[in-house]
């Protein structure tokens, strides 16, 4: 009973990742700690490679690709923010080189389209509905 | 000899689709027996020339004629058999003629698969059907046309056949997506039939149910097949890029599932009549819209056809013509009032939530597609990128929503429902099974990610709720797997999906290391070790192919990673060495050579993977015997 | 009002149709540079053709100016090269050069045959003046202006038509 207990507290406790960060020799991108390493990763997904037709950095071997991964890898060692790194490349290569477009007045249509777009359609139907039935 | 008779027979079908496109209708308005066409045999001849024509294209590949152009274009001498039988497909050209194929396919199946009990209801479909393959062939014929020959002097070998595209799923994916979006012009040429000859509501949507099944069985195992492959072949572990051209596959997919949904209403209740006509009509338009956009280049991607703006004009044209066209009909048209007797409670009132939230994400992504357009058009010039943090911030609030309704919808009765007492078990149970996966994963990786709570517990829900149904009617299994088989198939499998897209974005580990040989590291609960490398010599290419082990206590199992020079383009490619388990796949990639015998690797382990692709799988299955089985009962 | 409302789907749908229509008719091929209407970046690095001699923003004194990015290693730059020649001969504006990612050797070497269009060359080995230009490629070229202000970028290879086009408005300001 106590086991079972114990287990399921121990699901409830939420456990969060705890490895022991180390093995940095092997790692062409060695960090300190495994915040680094997951935001560089992450960061490597969210940013778009500018020469190729359509990929990240993640997925390009493009010369540029790689110098720009190095320049990631320098930043985010020296302790940047995933916020700092973007800007820093966003001064550099405009907004096109981040996936997740810029929350500003002319994208305001774009992050707040859909939400908007399925309330006006949902009210729609409810007037639609009541404008039928009768 | 062979090229050319292929052409012939290419125009002869675009003559026989113009009478077919024309002659029925005007048989049946102007009421002249004499211009009656004998449908079956016309739709059987037409399917048998586009066979012959689309053969001879193949025929020409497998006998390396590089003096057709297309051929040469695309092809190699030393480019394997089946690669040469896909390379018909594998540029603009020859992919349209493919496209004329399944269209071709899926009209004769809808004519000797549909009861002629309405003669003019059959003629008028296949009618519209034709003018949309008429049309196709045209642009084909006369502006990209797979038979032109180099004349007087042809190549003495062809430039080879896009590397990447020289895989196993190219000779798949694409005859499966073309199937899936052109299957889509079935629903479309009866919405436009039953607006033109008055068609109960019930009737018609009951003749393109099936059809719209089916195209989303395709549509889905297309897409699949396309994010297993990216998965393995670009080697950087992804499985979905919201790419636009990937986009432009799934938005059709997204509308397929509302139409079919909205068709069961539509059939069983006479509700949403208007609603499904105007579904078949724009689920066909975005895929005709996924054509143009991926073939016109306005859109860059790693996918898209590099194609000139002027073939764009006229893809454009064909969208214009027959959407603008059919709209205009419903615009005008008359149509009978209909009853709307349903509560909130209701079966159809969770199918127009449904359709709702799909129409409206559907909307969304597409809008987000071509945004970075619109964008540069009103800001003069700025360039802005819209990806994947985008599209699945959006996605996100529109998938929970529909899993949470895929949970109880199959509770739901026509009309109204009587009771929801069945709420609190579900939740329960869901709970419950949630539980279970967690320590399943708990054992599994020794981790517990909050991040990917939600999704495993919609799938949780979606899965209890689906499969309880059957367990509430007590009626037992063999009712399940009769009468229900379908959809717990597809919804089962879209919770499986779900279940994995949740796990392999919170779970994966990934990490770019620099080895030499012999040379081991440990990575999440395995060793890995670049056992050796050495050079290969493959049928077209050259490669460094080096063996990397992973062990894991008592079990070691290695792959294969590859960076291949293929010889006639230089192109290179990197090939991940995969290592598929059931709860996870270990993956590697090779990066560059560093030093003499070190090398760079990405190594990735992606827990349950393969269960989005099982998913989808099953989801295919599913939709795809619902189709048939609709079928048998018209 | 229901008939108002059957028009909507038309009028969404041509609206659509309209838009795409007018994204068919061209669009541009480069990345638009940010760094247009600012200033050129401060840097520190070697000229190419002495290792010992460090260039910095303030040696790039002629202006009006060309820096134009170009390798060995890059086709496109071969092609260019006469026209800059040309552009030296005829023209008041000077070009300053950005070797990129290069060997300094087969850089000079490669000046040495073909000439040397550039005041001088900048060698940026590990592209970081690059990457603060937001250069992506080879052959790039950047017009500065009197006050050092960056106020045109080409991607691509600069000739006649591209010069007159884009770049010789900036010579009177």
């Amino acid at each position: 009973m106590t086991k079972s207990l114990n287990i399921f507290l121990l699901l409830i406790s939420l456990s969060l990742h705890g490895n022991d960060y180390s093995q940095a020799d092997f790692d062409l991108y060695p960090f300190d700690t495994q915040e680094k390493e997951d935001l560089f990763y992450s960061l490597l997904n969210e940013l778009r490679c500018p020469k190729c037709q359509s990929s990240n950095l993640a997925g390009s071997n493009s010369p540029i690709s790689n110098d720009l991964k190095r320049e990631v890898f320098k930043l985010v060692e020296s302790g940047k923010t995933a916020e700092e790194v973007k800007t820093y490349l966003v001064q550099r290569y405009g907004n096109f080189i981040i996936y997740n477009p810029p929350i500003e007045p002319q994208t305001y249509v774009l992050w707040f389209g859909p939400f908007l777009l399925f309330c006006i359609a949902f009210l729609g139907v409810f007037l639609l509905r009541r404008n039928l039935s009768k | 000899m062979i090229p050319e008779i292929g052409h012939i027979i290419l125009i002869t079908h675009l003559v026989l689709s113009f009478l077919g496109g024309v002659m029925p209708l005007m048989a049946i308005f102007t009421k002249r027996d004499s211009l009656v066409l004998p449908i079956k045999r016309l739709s059987l001849f037409l399917f048998t020339l586009i066979s012959l024509s689309f053969l001879s294209l193949v025929y020409s590949f497998l006998v390396d004629d590089f003096s057709v152009a297309y051929v040469a274009q695309n092809s190699n001498t030393n480019l394997p058999d089946y690669f040469k039988l896909a390379a018909t497909w594998g540029a603009h050209e020859g992919s349209l003629v493919l496209w004329i194929l399944a269209m071709n396919a899926w009209l004769i199946s809808f004519i000797f698969l549909t009861p002629s009990t309405d003669k003019r209801f059959l003629a008028s479909v296949f009618s519209i059907s034709c003018q949309v393959i008429f049309a196709f062939s045209l642009f084909t014929l006369f502006t990209s046309n797979p038979f032109e020959r180099i004349l007087p002097i042809p190549p003495l070998n062809g430039a080879d056949l896009n590397p990447s595209l020289q895989d196993i799923a190219f000779t798949v994916h694409p005859p499966l997506l073309y199937f899936g979006y052109s299957g889509l012009l079935i629903p479309f040429a009866i919405a436009v039939s039953a607006m033109l000859f008055d068609i109960d509501t019930k009737k018609w949507a009951g003749y393109a149910r099936p059809w719209a099944l089916m195209s989303c069985s395709f549509l889905t195992l297309g897409i699949a097949l396309g994010s297993w492959w990216a998965y393995y072949e670009l080697g950087w572990g992804g499985w979905w890029f919201w790419d636009p051209v990937e986009n432009a596959a799934f938005v059709p997919w997204l509308l397929s599932v509302a139409l079919f949904h909205s068709l069961i209403t539509s059939q069983n209740r006479g509700v949403f009549g208007k609603w499904s006509l105007l579904l078949s009509i724009f689920a066909f338009a975005t895929s005709l819209l996924g054509t143009f956009l991926v073939r016109s280049g306005i859109l860059t991607s790693v996918h898209a056809f590099a194609l000139d703006p002027e073939r764009g004009v006229f893809l454009l044209g064909i969208l214009a013509f027959f959407i603008i066209g059919s709209l205009t009909l419903y615009s005008l048209k008359e149509f009978k009032f209909e009853s709307n007797t349903y509560e909130l409670s209701s079966k159809e009132f969770g199918f127009l939530l449904n359709n709702l939230l799909l129409v409206v994400l559907a909307i969304s992504i597409l809008f987000g597609t071509l945004f970075p357009l619109l964008y540069e058009a009103y800001t003069d010039g700025k360039q802005i990128s819209v990806g994947a943090p985008y599209f699945e911030i959006i996605l996100f609030p529109f998938a929970l929503a529909l899993g949470l309704l895929q949970g109880i919808a199959l509770y739901l009765s026509w009309g109204q429902s009587k009771s929801f007492s069945f709420l609190p078990r579900v939740l329960i149970e869901s709970i419950s099974f949630f539980a279970l996966i967690l320590l399943l994963l708990f054992v599994l990786f020794d981790n517990l990610y909050l991040s990917s709570f939600a999704t495993i517990f919609l799938a949780s829900w979606i899965i209890v709720g689906t499969l309880q149904v059957n367990n509430n009617r007590n009626i037992g299994y063999w009712y399940f797997l009769k009468k229900r088989f379908a959809v717990t198939f597809a919804h089962v499998g879209m919770a499986i999906l779900t279940l994995g897209v949740g796990i392999v974005t919170s779970y994966s580990l990934e990490k770019e290391i620099i080895l030499s040989p012999k040379e081991s590291f440990e990575f999440g609960d395995q060793v890995v070790r670049f056992e050796s490398i050495e050079d290969k010599v493959g049928p077209n290419f050259l490669s460094k192919s080096a063996i990397i082990s992973f062990e894991n206590g008592k079990n070691t199992s290695e792959v294969i990673t590859e960076k291949r020079t293929y010889s006639p383009s230089g192109q290179l490619t990197t090939e991940a060495g995969i290592k598929a388990e059931l709860f996870k796949d270990l993956y590697v990639s090779m990066g560059d050579n560093l030093e003499t015998e070190i090398w760079s690797f990405k190594v990735q382990i992606k827990p349950f993977i393969r269960w989005i692709w099982l998913g989808a799988l099953l989801i295919a299955i599913g939709s795809f015997f619902s189709g048939v089985r609709q079928i048998r009962r018209t | 009002m229901k008939k108002t409302l059957d028009l909507i789907p038309l009028i969404i749908f041509l609206a659509l149709i309209l838009v795409l229509f007018t994204f068919l008719s061209g669009r541009e091929d480069q990345l638009e540079s940010v760094l247009v209407d600012k200033s050129f970046p401060e840097f520190s690095l070697t000229s190419l053709s002495d290792e010992s001699s460090f260039k910095s923003k303030k040696d790039i004194s002629e202006l009006p100016a060309l820096v134009n990015v170009w390798a060995t290693w890059c086709i496109a730059c071969r092609v260019e090269h006469p026209f800059l020649m040309k552009l030296k001969e005829n023209s008041t504006i000077k070009i300053y050069g950005l070797n990129y990612k290069d060997d300094r050797i087969k850089a000079l070497d490669l000046l040495e045959r073909d000439g040397n269009p550039f005041e001088f060359s900048i060698y940026d080995f590990e592209g970081r003046l690059a990457i603060d230009l937001g250069v992506y490629g080879a052959p790039e070229t950047f017009f500065i202006d009197k006050e050092g202000i960056v106020r045109e970028r080409h991607v691509g290879v600069v000739d006649e038509k591209v010069w007159q086009e884009k770049f010789a408005q900036y010579l009177d300001d």
